[in-house]
């Protein structure tokens, strides 16, 4: 390589201009010098200014501990229905699905951070996350439950929106249709369905606590429960 | 026609507020009373329950450690699916016995209250791994801990001086223990071959391991 190449390269190179062509630049440089380590820094998945530009990799890492936390906060759900005293099975049928998706979820979205260059960190949150949000309880009753359910589906569903949004939309220099096609495919569309479903279960629960001057209530909850372990 | 001038709209919302207010206070009930049950089938003695409790946490605890590992090796400079899908599998399993324990509380009659402080979420205490086999060590380091916890719960549960818990001891020693020893023992057969495939040609050792490790023959 000529000096003039040698210094283009490099201005080239600080510049990134050229980002696809670094690592074959890393290589050419590094191979043949006399030391035998191969450092290759710019040999990685990282493109598009993943990681460098916005908040798109940390949210994204955010989304991973955020499933994982819902993950077993449903199953806790699960087991308090499933006790000998609520005994709901439907209702316990209900969470348990939702932890088995936020779980399978979970390593779906570490394996995507690895995919784009990234690192996963367990312990990284999202900037969209109050402080005071750590007070998921499971001793509710029925209609209770379902509410917290629905609740947490859609700050899911939004904090995908939200992450849908950074990655096209709101950095200037970042834009990421492959992740925006991600949370489309993977996330947005069953989310909608899981939230409605939902919604649907409270429509009818309502209905079944007012009518009658209430007095449906106990067995209209059993029957409901039976009609939840059929369709969940 | 419909247009609702300032002084109509004031007397709409005390109307309003008055109905509000003045409505009928029967207050809705959204759930059913409890009822009570006989307790005397609830046999489990609370040594033994907190033990299992513990026990739980522990599983959930593996599962998120062994999904930092596949993390880890996931990692685009790293590049061992075979360790990955082998440590994102574990994971998986950990999870399933926090599930089982819990079903086994379920099944005796316990976790009827104090069930959301039963599993907590804290990030997994290490993050990085030197090779396949560091990591595969480190996984029997951990299957030791948790088979020597699952021992405890057993002494704990059947040294009770009022309740020898002899179903829950059998089923700890007969799915559980029996699961871990042959954990362990898989753990330590994979780690003593790659170990000595690494001997001499400890990178292609380490590739080729890893694609035994995702099923592939090369
Ligand atoms: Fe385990
Ligand atoms: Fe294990």
């Amino acid at each position: 390589m000529t000096m003039f190449g040698f210094a283009l390269a490099c201005i080239l190179a600080v510049s990134g201009a050229f980002a696809a062509d670094t690592c074959y630049q890393d290589v050419s440089m590094d191979c043949g010098q006399a030391s035998n380590s191969l450092a290759l820094p710019r040999c990685n998945a990282v493109y598009g200014n993943y990681g460098r530009h916005g908040n798109v990799a940390t949210e994204l890492q955010a989304y991973a501990n955020l499933h994982l936390e819902r993950s077993y906060e449903y199953l806790l759900s699960a087991s308090y229905y499933n006790n000998y005293q609520t005994n709901r099975l439907g209702f316990s049928k209900l969470f348990r699905k939702l932890s088995d998706d936020a779980w399978e979820k979970t390593i779906d979205l570490i394996k995507h951070v690895t995919k784009r260059g990234d690192m996963m960190d367990f312990s990284r949150r999202s900037t969209q996350e109050e402080k005071s949000e750590k007070n998921y309880t499971v001793e509710l009753h029925e209609l209770e439950s379902l509410a917290k359910a629905l609740d947490t589906q859609k700050e899911l569903a939004e904090r995908a929106f939200y992450i849908h949004r950074e990655a096209t939309r709101n950095s200037p220099q970042m834009h990421d249709p492959e992740i925006a096609q991600y949370l489309e495919e993977e996330f947005v569309e069953k989310q909608a369905d899981t939230i409605r479903n939902l919604a649907g279960h409270t429509a009818d629960l309502k209905k079944f606590i007012v009518a009658n001057n209430g007095q449906d209530l106990s067995l209209a909850l059993y029957l409901f429960d039976e009609y939840l372990q059929k369709i969940v | 026609m419909f247009s609702i001038t300032k002084k109509m709209k004031a007397v709409i919302f005390v109307v309003a507020t008055l109905l509000a207010v003045c409505a009928p206070t029967f207050g809705k009930q959204c759930n059913v009373s409890p009822v009570n049950i006989p307790k005397q089938w609830i046999t489990m003695q609370q040594s033994c329950r907190s033990s299992m409790r513990r026990q739980i946490q522990m599983e959930v605890a593996a599962s998120l450690q062994y999904l930092a590992m596949g993390a880890h090796f996931s990692r685009d400079g790293i590049n061992r699916p075979g360790f990955a899908k082998l440590f994102f599998d574990a994971g998986s399993e950990e999870r399933e016995h926090a599930m089982k324990l819990i079903d086994y509380l379920l099944m005796r009659g316990e976790l009827d209250t104090d069930v959301t402080s039963l599993i907590q979420i804290r990030p997994p205490e290490r993050k990085s791994w030197e090779s396949g086999v560091d990591a595969l060590e480190h996984a029997l380091k951990l299957e030791s801990e948790v088979t020597k916890s699952i021992r405890s719960v057993i002494i704990a549960c059947e040294s009770d001086p009022k309740f020898n818990d002899y179903h829950l001891v059998d089923y700890l020693t007969g799915e559980f223990l029996e699961e871990q020893y042959k954990g362990q023992r898989d753990l330590a057969g994979k780690a003593s071959t790659l170990k000595k495939m690494m001997d001499r040609h400890s990178s292609l050792g380490e590739f080729l391991f890893d694609k035994k490790l995702l099923g592939m023959d090369i």
